[in-house]
């Protein structure tokens, strides 16, 4: 229960933070740190307006992208005490469950009937397909090293000790955020602020959603952030003490942001067929991590 | 004394670089091939010992180093006519001189190397001059045949490192730490099979560059293509024998090992498919020297079908590659000759040579003969001696195609042959044939001929030297 | 920490697969040069200080800062393009890349030999066929020479494996490098450059069977 409470606490603050550093780094003061809640309270207000082309679909989805996050969110752990829903095996549940939500987003993207929608969710399918293998790639490896299944037992008994086993944590923490970044269509993969129609990924999949909908989607993007914040610090709070793990988990879930920002202010998004290679990219990273796994174990002299 | 042969060799090779004199050159060549006969016939007496660790007169070396020796003369007497009637620089003369002599001494040293690391140094340096020599023209295309051969051996090189680096682990295992080939064979059975089965495939790989087979035959062809006549002919005679040498060696070491039979499946791929590429570039290849490096290649590949076959098949294969080197090399000394009178290496603005060449003609046609294989020529004998050891040794797929491919190889290369020889040239301009003397043509007709004796009556002393390098191998 | 570098080497190579710019091509065999040194370093213990000075100087001053100093260099002279011009799209070399790696790691995982460093292996292995699949699949002559040079660095790799207990060989290694360095570097990337004004292989295509 305890890291549900955190993560919905860092998924108020995570956006903000974000957008705060990009603007002090362009020499504005930016909006407010709470703004992205307040722009999802209003949203929340208003009414929705639908197309007459969409179906149930259109309807059910926003909901059941939001539910899914926001079981996943129950899946995570946090530091000694397990998350609410814990399981062996559950970190392929986790995955699954992420890919539910993104599936009904990209059938409600087709549903509109418009075609430019359907372009962003082909887009976003793919650049999905080729980080699941990199996300199994890892947690497979971590679940390897430790012998175990679930994300609670994976974490609390990954002992870093030696240098190899802190370069792969370190290592599967880079691999873990660029993973973020392409759930959450952020920089480098897609721009959040473009509205250009060769350009657009995720933004031109809500692009029909309003009200209500829009307010639920927007804030399962900003769970799924804190989401992946979490997993990231939990691959350093192996068996810390409550407090400890406390400070680790809000400085990641902090760094994490400022980071995002700080890429997003210096960095042009990839040309769009570079991002298909950049992905994949990051699977081959993870099998090497998978590598460095097994030379860890000692099943590899 | 083979220290002092190679300090002696480079010195000269160093003056001839820096030399401009041409009477000077001439002296220096006669000196260094005094020094190469002395050499050999130091090697011939001192049979079966080993000089400064690393050199070992044993009866491939020797019987090699003679080859290489009686090849040298008629390769420095044609160079020099060669250069001196282009009227070159003094400076490409003397680049073209020093390199030809620092090849053919690193030849001679990789022939007697009983290290493997030695012998892949001298297989740089062999690399290294013969690029050299392949520049001599120093144009557009001439520059591409270097670049291809430069790169192509300098990867095979690597991997022939790799390979070497391969040997030593499997040496490990067995406590060792010489990598000379006599410390390899006597411990051949505590070799570590799958690093062993690693560095030979590197190994073979890595010195098909310089035996010309598949997979690496392609940087001879075109270096073979570029590089002035005499130079071409050591290229396809004595370095494809220092390719052979160091295979064959290396071969040795596994014949006595349970890989063997994989040893022998590699080689037949490798062999069969040399032979192929050989026959299907014969077929439309119109450049007379390219028809001749595709003819060495079919020629290393019937050689290594000895090899893999046994029993007979080595000590035909060594023949065959003695044979060989006479044969393929006055080919070359006499494609000078054809150069000078039609002006074109495309074979179809030749014919009718019979006419302005009567000398030079017959060569040609007696070393279609040979390179052939049809009787009298000595490489008949070792050709079917070869052919023989394949049915022994019940390859008789193996046998079959084959005899297929050389009968299609017979057909191009007399095709293209008789068409020089009898048939009228298309358009060519014969006021201003040079008159070729008949005397020029004289030491291709006595490496023939010396082909067909060695061949058919073999002295005694020959025949046991051959003997003797292919007690190494399991009967 | 050796196998770090390594698994950092063999990123590099994958970063290689996927790289636009000769610049890159460049930094990437720098920072390898680099990786090589630490590796020496770190794993040839035993052999005496002043061939271990040796070794270090040449990976250090040779691999990290001369050759990319000389290729840079050339790339300016010869006014060669920007662009590491490929026959496949970059996607598929990583594909390809990566089935090399992973080849590798299953090829090395059939080793039943205690002695040898499997990482070192499969280093070697992979930068071996990596760099023979950059020569083949790239149009410039100077990513041939890439190529190439990546090449020499796997098998410096695979010869520090065996480096403790015959150095010569490693020595060896040393001299292969800076011979076929100086050679193909040095003297015929010039004359190219002077000779062929677009340094394409399509212009070593004259030689043919005519």
């Amino acid at each position: 229960m305890l890291s549900f409470v955190l993560i919905a606490l860092a998924s108020l603050f995570f956006t903000g933070v974000i957008i705060r550093t990009k603007s002090i780094t362009a020499g504005r003061k930016g909006p407010g740190i709470m703004q992205p809640v307040k722009d999802v309270i209003r949203l929340m207000k208003k009414g929705a307006v639908y197309s007459q082309t969409t179906s149930i679909v259109f309807r059910l989805a926003p909901v059941v992208y939001f539910c899914t996050v926001a079981m996943a969110a129950l899946l995570i752990p946090f530091g000694s005490s397990r998350g609410v829903i814990s399981f062996n095996g559950d970190f392929i549940f986790f995955a699954y469950l992420l890919g539910l939500g993104k599936f009904f987003n990209i059938i409600a993207a087709m549903d509109t009937g418009s075609s430019f929608e359907g372009m962003g969710a082909s887009r976003e399918a793919l650049y999905s397909l080729f980080a699941e293998p990199a996300f199994f790639i890892i947690l497979g490896s971590l679940a390897l090293l430790t012998g175990n299944t679930s994300f609670y037992d994976i974490f609390s008994a990954l002992h870093l000790g030696s240098y190899i086993t802190y370069a792969l944590a370190v290592l599967a923490a880079l691999v873990l955020a660029m993973i973020a970044m392409i759930e959450n269509s952020r920089l480098p993969i897609d721009d959040p602020k473009t509205h250009l129609e060769l350009t657009m990924v995720h933004e031109v999949m809500i692009l029909d959603n309003s009200g209500f909908d829009l307010g639920l989607i927007l804030y399962a993007g900003y769970l799924k952030f804190a989401i992946f914040g979490a997993i990231i610090a939990n691959l350093f709070t192996g068996g810390m003490s409550l407090l400890w793990a406390l400070v680790v988990f809000v400085g990641t879930q902090f760094s994490f942001a400022v980071v995002i920002g700080l890429i997003e202010s210096f960095m042009a998004r990839f040309r769009m067929n570079h991002n298909a290679q950049f992905i994949f990219a990051l699977s081959s990273v993870s099998f090497l991590i998978f590598l460095g796994v097994l030379l860890v174990l000692g099943k590899f002299i | 004394m083979t220290g002092l042969f190679l300090t002696g060799a480079y010195t000269i090779g160093g003056l001839l670089f820096v030399n401009r004199n041409k009477r000077i050159n001439s002296l220096l060549l006669i000196a260094y091939e005094i020094l190469l006969w002395g050499f050999t016939i130091f090697a011939c007496f001192n049979y079966k010992h080993t000089e400064l660790d690393y050199f070992a007169f044993d009866s491939l070396g020797i019987l090699l180093l003679i080859t290489l020796s009686i090849i040298s003369i008629p390769a420095l007497i044609h160079s020099h006519l060669y250069i001196s009637r282009q009227g070159e620089k003094p400076q490409s003369r003397s680049i073209y001189f020093a390199a030809m002599v620092v090849l053919l001494t690193s030849i001679s040293a990789a022939y007697l190397a009983n290290h493997i690391a030695v012998v892949w140094i001298f297989a740089e340096l062999t690399t290294l001059s013969a690029s050299a020599l392949i520049y001599h023209h120093r144009n557009k295309l001439a520059l591409e045949g270097t670049w291809k051969y430069v790169f192509i051996c300098a990867i095979s090189i690597s991997l022939v490192f790799v390979g070497i680096l391969f040997l030593s682990l499997s040496l490990n295992q067995a406590g060792n730490k010489d990598l000379s080939f006599a410390n390899l064979m006597a411990h051949s059975q505590e070799l570590n099979p799958f690093w062993l089965r690693l560095a030979f495939l590197f190994i073979f790989t890595g010195f098909t560059a310089k035996i010309g087979l598949v997979p690496m035959y392609t940087a001879g062809i075109d270096a073979k293509d570029k590089a002035p006549g005499p130079a071409a002919a050591i290229l396809s005679s004595v370095l494809m024998n220092m390719g052979f040498v160091a295979i064959f060696r290396t071969y040795a070491i596994l014949a006595h090992t349970s890989l063997y039979h994989w040893a022998n499946t590699i080689i037949f791929v490798a062999a069969i498919l040399s032979i192929f590429v050989a026959t299907v570039y014969m077929m439309k290849v119109m450049n007379i020297k390219r028809m001749f490096a595709y003819s060495s290649i079919e020629h290393m590949g019937i050689v290594m079908l000895g090899v893999a076959a046994g029993g007979i098949g080595f000590y035909a294969a060594i023949l065959h590659v003695i044979l060989h080197s006479f044969v393929k090399s006055s080919l070359f000394f006499q494609y000078n000759q054809v150069y000078r009178v039609f002006q074109d290496k495309n074979i179809y603005h030749l014919g009718n040579y019979f006419k302005y060449n009567p000398t030079g003609a017959v060569v040609l046609l007696f070393g279609f003969i040979s390179a052939t294989a049809m009787p009298p020529s000595g490489l008949f004998v070792s050709e079917f001696l070869i052919f023989r050891s394949l049915f022994e040794g019940q390859h008789l797929v193996m046998l079959l195609v084959a005899l297929l491919l050389l009968t299609i190889i017979i057909w191009a290369f007399g095709k293209n042959i008789l068409k020089i020889l009898f048939t009228p040239a298309v358009g060519f301009d014969d006021s201003h044939v040079p008159h070729i003397r008949p005397l020029e043509s004289l030491s291709q007709l006595v490496l023939l001929f010396g082909a067909v004796w060695l061949g058919l009556n073999p002295p005694a002393a020959f025949v046991h030297l051959i003997q003797d390098a292919v007690s190494i191998l399991p009967m | 920490m050796t196998n770090i570098l390594l698994i950092l080497f063999i990123i590099s190579l994958l970063y290689l697969s996927i790289a636009n710019r000769l610049v890159t091509y460049i930094r990437v065999l720098a920072l390898q040069g680099f990786i090589l040194f630490g590796v020496t370093f770190l794993a040839l213990e035993e052999i005496n200080t002043l061939n271990l000075v040796l070794i270090l100087l040449e990976t250090v001053v040779f691999k990290a800062v001369a050759v990319p100093v000389f290729l840079s260099r050339l790339i300016k002279r010869n006014h060669i393009t920007r662009e590491a011009e490929p026959y496949l799209p970059n996607f598929v070399s990583l594909i390809i890349t990566t089935v090399i790696v992973v080849v590798t790691v299953l090829l090395a995982n059939s080793i039943k030999d205690t002695h040898v460093d499997k990482i070192f292996f499969i280093v070697a292995l992979s930068s071996l066929f990596a760099g023979l699949y950059i020569i083949a699949s790239r149009k410039k002559i100077i990513t041939h020479v890439m190529g190439y040079l990546i090449i020499e660095n796997g098998v410096f790799v695979l010869s520090l494996a065996v480096g403790n207990e015959m150095p010569m060989l490693v020595n060896l290694g040393v001299m292969l490098d800076i011979f076929a360095s100086v050679l193909i570097l040095g003297i015929f990337l010039n004359k190219i450059g002077d000779v062929f004004k677009d340094v394409n292989v399509d212009q070593l295509s004259n030689l043919k069977d005519y």
